[in-house]
């Protein structure tokens, strides 16, 4: 019970230090890649210490609340997502509260920003919305072979279940390749980035933000990486120890990180029909050999 | 107590109503209030009891007409008294400028009646007579606006008619059978029939339950009647009224037949219970996505209304103790997030004169909180997400689909779930978020009678989503009267047997990060409050009432799944229509008016006749 209650103070602060930490590696790793010299891989710290520091604007009271939600619930999933085997509320919820557990985040996004009459959010939500309907495609033909060849809706026993023979890629193949070609769009960084889009939008949902908002969002960002590629290793990569669990990690968001460095952005439009062409199809037919084996 | 007085007390009542009104339009609102009240109260007073009693018998038929209830009837009973009331509380600002109120009130509160007579009705005879009640009155209630109200009914009825006419069938052919038609000795006799038997009775009811359900093909009607009424009736349509439909589904699958007897329903893989479930599967898929493509609020949440049926009908089908309670649960669920919402485009509505384009719409959010916040919740409890009711029905159903080994049901089931998310966030958006045009600047929030019907409904929206063992129960004790291992609950989420969930916690992470969160956001640097419309457009400057972002508001998406979405049944509905007429048309010729031609076709029939008599046995 205490041991619960201390990982469920602890986990959130892995979870933040980590996502921070690739946060700063992928700057650092793509401004390589362009044979720039980049930032200090600590760099989103102290953004986000400037940030909180600084003057923001406010446009109402769902503004604020939105954008503590959208924290708020990836705080929460952090502790669904087992951590090396450590899950203080694995109990509380299975894998399809995960599923909808991730919804919290851009609906409270969405609602803080729609507050603010800026028509750049408004697109960038359209977009945000439209992307999560292409990649959610894959990504639940992906996750429901898990679900229906380990025959069971928990994340908990799908670790488990790993752990006791080979990783779930081996069995699942398929799958595990289509979620890892969607990570990017899942993970919002190029070439799916056209919810933040800069040059095209200001920034989306963030051009109103300012100060702490920015800080949260940051924040949010850094945890909701590691949601989704900790997703990926329990799902697909057979868990371990934390240790072992964050190194899993670390390659996943790596490789993926070389892929997409080099890409330039696409449009909303190729990115939904990429999301369901390769990804649909391998995921699918992993659902159907799962279905048969 | 006799359960007769509830259906005296709501049918006089609405009579009373009407007579009422000629003289004072105050007192009839005061005693529609009243009598939709002491509806709620009568029934809430018959929880947890078994009673059954004949009221009236047919001398020539050898049948007598009985009322009963059990847990199922309570179940839907209650939910049909509490939406009437709201609805008429809503209805006491709502229908304020609206012709012929006396009738108004005086259908409302009879079709609720109607309703409540098809959920107590212990006989099949009593059942279609109320069940012609309710789809008749419900006739005049769409038709009541006029204009395209009128063709909206039409289409309904048509549609509804020939519903009936397949129910009729299966009831007289059990009649023909068996000889009567009460509910309780049906459900033994049935158990020797041959499953032919069984399954032509299956397909006429539902045909008939199907079509008030709504499930795909039998769906055309609903998106044109449900925009066309009035708002407060649009609640009521969508809420229970078109679940009559799953209370039959239910009455005549698990109460009558009996899982035992469905499962002996095969042929080779196919069975019976595993077509409706892809029947149900189809109607989340198409008309969720078709909602998508909506610009009309009322419009949009009709066809989720359609696919949301469609979750009840997986449910219901897939016939295990988790998804029968996920079906039943969800209908409840769905009836007062969709309540909830139709009442929100009624506020809209009565605040913007009759407004209902989404395109048209923007930015309310500051003139209308409380309608704001009961949209939120609404949504929320139609996405399902964690914490409101929807999710906890949406769950049972998601993990028994899982467990029994149907994935692609279950895609079925979850990808519906992100063309809702879509398509309700564009309700959202659209009305409530975003520039909010000029003509709007001195809109103001409803009234308080017009709130607290919201208000009432969001607090049940998140009850249910944090204690789901409250409705669990009853629905258990439905499950126990099926014969079906019921699901065994606690109050807070799911015992560790079934599955993960518990609620409480759940919500207790939420708030304690919540909390966690907030305390970060207050220590740091104040922010300052600025106008909605003060906003950084990187240099360039945002011109008022002129940007907002709705028009086609998921375009790329639009255009990839459109070609894919034709109607092809209402098409087809159409065509048979048109088809119809002209052959009707054709035969129509026959009657000339002419008394010369009608004497030629009595010689011809004559001829006729004596052609058989004599040359019949020549052959």
């Amino acid at each position: 019970m205490v041991i619960s209650a201390v990982w469920m103070v602890v986990l959130p602060l892995i979870a933040l230090v980590i996502g921070v930490f690739f946060l700063g590696l992928a700057r650092k790793v793509i401004a390589r890649i362009h044979r720039r010299y980049g930032p200090p891989i600590y760099q989103p710290i102290i953004d986000i210490v400037k940030l909180v520091n600084q003057e923001s604007i406010s446009h109402g009271r769902i503004f604020d609340i939105g954008a503590i939600l959208s924290l708020a619930g990836s705080i929460v999933l952090v502790l669904f997502i087992p951590f090396g085997g450590i899950a203080p509320l694995a109990t509380s919820g299975d894998l399809l509260v995960v599923i909808y557990l991730m919804l919290l985040m851009p609906v409270g996004i969405a609602l803080s920003g729609g507050e603010a009459a800026n028509p750049n959010v408004s697109i960038s939500i359209s977009r945000k919305m439209m992307l999560a309907l292409a990649y959610e495609v894959p990504f639940l033909f992906a996750v429901l072979a898990v679900m229906t060849y380990y025959k069971t809706t928990s994340l908990m026993e799908v670790v488990r279940a790993q752990q006791n023979s080979f990783w779930g890629a081996v069995y699942l193949p398929l799958p595990a390749l289509a979620y890892f070609m969607i990570l990017p769009a899942m993970l919002g960084i190029r070439p799916f980035d056209v919810v933040s889009a800069p040059q095209e939008i200001a920034s989306g949902t963030a051009v109103e933000y300012g100060g702490k908002y920015l800080a949260l969002t940051t924040i949010e960002h850094a945890i909701h990486t590691y949601i989704v590629v900790g997703l990926f290793v329990n799902l697909f990569l057979g868990g371990g120890n934390p240790f072992i669990f964050f190194v899993k990690m670390l390659i996943v968001f790596l490789i993926g990180l070389f892929i997409n460095a080099v890409f330039p952005r696409l449009r909303i439009d190729q990115a939904i029909k990429y999301c369901w062409k390769w990804p649909t199809i391998l995921a699918l037919a992993g659902l159907i050999i799962a279905r048969i084996m | 107590m006799q359960l007769i007085t509830i259906l005296v007390v709501s049918f006089l009542g609405a009579a009373m109503v009407y007579l009422v009104g000629k003289i004072s339009a105050r007192t009839r609102n005061l005693l529609a209030v009243l009598v939709s009240l002491a509806v709620i109260i009568l029934v809430s007073l018959t929880y947890n009891q078994k009673i059954s009693t004949d009221f009236y018998s047919l001398p020539f038929l050898n049948l007598s007409l009985g009322l009963r209830i059990d847990s199922l009837s309570w179940f839907f009973a209650i939910a049909v008294a509490a939406i009437g009331f709201l609805s008429i509380i809503f209805s006491l600002e709502y229908m304020r400028n609206y012709q012929r109120p006396n009738f108004y009130y005086f259908m409302m509160l009879f079709v609720n009646a109607a309703m409540l007579g098809i959920v107590l009705s212990a006989d099949f005879l009593s059942f279609y007579i109320f069940w012609e009640i309710m789809s008749w009155s419900t006739y005049l209630l769409i038709s009541y606006k006029g204009g395209k109200a009128v063709a909206a009914g039409l289409k309904y009825i048509v549609m509804s008619i020939a519903g009936s006419v397949a129910m009729l069938f299966a009831i007289v052919s059990l009649y023909a059978s068996y000889g009567t038609l009460e509910i309780s000795s049906l459900s033994s006799l049935l158990q020797s029939a041959s499953p032919g038997y069984i399954l032509f009775l299956l397909l006429m009811f539902v045909i008939g339950f199907g079509l008030k359900n709504a499930i795909w093909p039998l769906h055309t009607w609903l998106p044109d009647a449900h925009a066309e009424a009035v708002s407060p009736f649009s609640a009521v349509l969508s809420g229970i009224l078109v679940r009559m439909g799953m209370y039959g589904f239910v009455l005549v699958m698990y109460g009558i037949i009996g899982v035992s007897l469905l499962h002996k329903l095969r042929y080779g893989i196919l069975n019976f219970n595993y077509i409706l479930c892809w029947i149900g599967a189809i109607t989340i898929v198409i008309p969720t996505f078709t909602a998508l493509l909506q610009d009309d609020s009322k419009r949009l949440l009709a066809w989720h209304g359609v696919g949301q049926g469609g979750y009840m009908v997986l449910g219901i089908g897939i016939a295990t103790s988790l998804g029968i309670a996920g079906g039943i649960f969800h209908t409840l669920n769905h009836c007062i997030y969709i309540a909830l919402l139709f009442l929100v485009a009624g506020a809209i509505e009565y605040r913007t004169g009759g407004v209902r384009d989404l395109n048209e719409l923007g930015g309310l959010i500051k003139k209308m909180p409380v309608t704001f916040i009961a949209g939120l919740a609404g949504i929320s409890g139609l996405i399902g997400i964690p914490l409101t009711n929807g999710f906890i029905s949406k769950w049972l159903i998601y993990k028994t689909l899982i467990v029994e080994n149907y994935p692609f049901l279950a895609f079925a089931a979850l990808i519906g779930t992100w063309g809702t998310i879509l398509s309700v966030y564009k309700f959202l958006h659209n009305i409530f978020l975003g520039q909010l045009p000029e003509k709007y600047k001195d809109v103001k929030e409803v009234p308080w009678t017009m709130q607290l019907p919201m208000i009432v409904l969001t607090l049940a929206i998140i009850l249910f989503g944090i204690f789901p063992g409250i409705p669990l129960k009853v629905i258990s004790m439905i499950e126990k009267s099926f014969g079906v291992e019921p699901l065994s609950t606690t109050m807070l989420g799911m015992p560790k047997e079934i599955g993960e969930l518990n609620t409480i916690n759940i919500l207790a992470a939420v708030l304690v990060a919540g909390g966690v969160v907030y305390l970060l956001f207050s220590l740091s640097a104040k922010s300052r409050k600025v106008n909605q419309e003060d906003s950084y457009a990187a240099g360039s400057f945002v011109p008022k009432d002129r940007y907002q972002y709705s028009v086609r508001f998921y375009d790329q998406v639009y255009r990839i799944i459109k070609p894919y979405l034709h109607d092809v049944v209402d098409n087809f509905y159409y065509w048979l229509a048109r088809k119809s007429k002209d052959f009707f048309q054709v035969v129509r010729q026959i009657y000339t008016g002419n008394i010369n031609t009608y004497v030629l076709y009595i010689i011809f029939f004559l001829a006729f006749l004596i052609f058989v008599k004599l040359g019949w046995s020549l052959w």
